[in-house]
């Protein structure tokens, strides 16, 4: 019984492993956009993701971030007091920057971590590319990110498989698959 | 066909030859328009996401940490853009999914036709729940291991081994609900 189970899921991967039929110019399109880019990591191409247009939110939800920003910072001096030591806890302040990029700090209190990564979409979800910094004993995890202005859904990723989100976020949405995201709003200059 | 790894294509794009990334583009759009049409059911969302995929992996190449294995950094790319289009059009797809009697439509309509099995697959699919579908085509479609598989999806191990046993159950009994065996 249990091999012609095996085989019925066998043959079920066999049929899904055929190609899809898709458009035969899917390739040239792909490309075709691709070469409508800059060179990746190059300084225009850092300009353009800069100017690249982004859901803007000026007001009010451009105060909340503030708020969250200051909330943070506060949550965060609170949580490294030797009274709130282990308590999971997380913050994310933000600083004016006189360029376009907005300093962005993410904060997370967990001492039992070994290793804090941050996703989000301004990282395309990737574990590797934003890795938090043990910034004390207290286990204070943090990192900062430059930012342009726009609506972010981040969250943080512990010891490579475990997503929490910003404890200190004021917004909280879970994903299509149920795992929690935070959002945070960066707010243009002069907003 | 283009032979050189990963990590040399990487490489060559970084440096400027934007060409270099064809070949990534030949060589990973097959497994990514698979896993985007049986993720999402439709092959114009899934052209759609596919195209994202690679267009956001193009613009994060310095950040590929390890270029080496750009094919799994792009897949987990590709696993968020197919979530992020499932939950934009999940109303859509509610209609679709009409009721548990859609499985036996599809499979009785032409018992001896190899296309209503692949029809009933495509449904059993379907009505799969979504963390349930990634994770049984991450392991028996793409046939990742589980270490592969936690990197992607950002789960546990544990807890990929448990979608991967509760997808493999329900497809079972869809399907063998149906009679349907494509032989």
């Amino acid at each position: 019984m249990s091999e012609d189970r095996d085989e019925l899921i066998g043959r079920v991967a066999l049929v899904l492993r055929g190609a899809p039929a898709l458009s035969p110019d899917l390739d040239a399109r792909i490309m075709a956009r691709v070469r409508r880019e800059s060179v990746p990591g190059t300084w225009r191409a850092a300009w353009t993701a800069v100017r690249r247009p982004r859901e803007l939110h000026v007001s009010p939800l451009a105060a909340l971030a503030v708020a969250a920003g200051i909330a943070g910072l506060v949550l965060a001096a609170a949580v490294l007091s030797p009274a709130r030591r282990g308590v999971p806890a997380a913050s994310l302040a933000r600083a004016l920057a006189p360029d376009s990029l907005t300093p962005v700090q993410f904060v997370l209190v967990m001492p039992s971590a070994e290793s804090v990564a941050l996703v989000g979409d301004f990282n395309d979800w990737n574990v590797g590319a934003q890795l938090l910094q043990q910034a004390s004993a207290e286990g204070v995890w943090s990192v900062t990110v430059p930012l342009a202005p726009g609506r972010y859904r981040y969250t943080f990723v512990v010891n490579g498989n475990r997503w929490i989100a910003d404890p200190a976020a004021p917004t909280t949405v879970e994903d299509d698959f149920g795992r929690p995201n935070s959002i945070i709003t960066v707010a243009g200059r002069g907003t | 066909m283009v032979t050189a790894p990963d990590a040399e294509l990487v490489r060559r794009v970084l440096a400027g030859e934007v060409e270099a990334f064809a070949a990534l583009v030949e060589r990973y759009r097959p497994r990514c328009a698979r896993f985007a049409v049986h993720m999402l059911g439709d092959a114009a969302d899934a052209e759609e996401v596919v195209q994202e995929a690679f267009l956001r992996a193009y613009r994060a190449l310095p950040r590929c940490r390890q270029p080496d294995r750009f094919g799994a950094w792009l897949l987990r790319i590709l696993a968020n853009r197919c979530r992020t289009a499932r939950a934009s059009r999940s109303r859509r797809e509610r209609l679709v999914l009409l009721d548990d009697g859609v499985v036996g439509m599809a499979a009785v309509a032409h018992p001896e036709d190899r296309s209503a099995w692949r029809e009933a697959i495509a449904v059993a699919l379907a009505r799969l729940a979504p963390e349930q579908r990634e994770a049984f085509l991450l392991k028996h479609v793409e046939e990742l291991d589980y270490g592969e598989m936690a990197e992607i999806t950002g789960a546990g191990v544990s807890a990929l081994k448990m979608r991967v046993k509760r997808a493999c159950e329900r497809l079972r009994e869809l399907l063998q609900e149906s009679d349907v065996r494509g032989s």
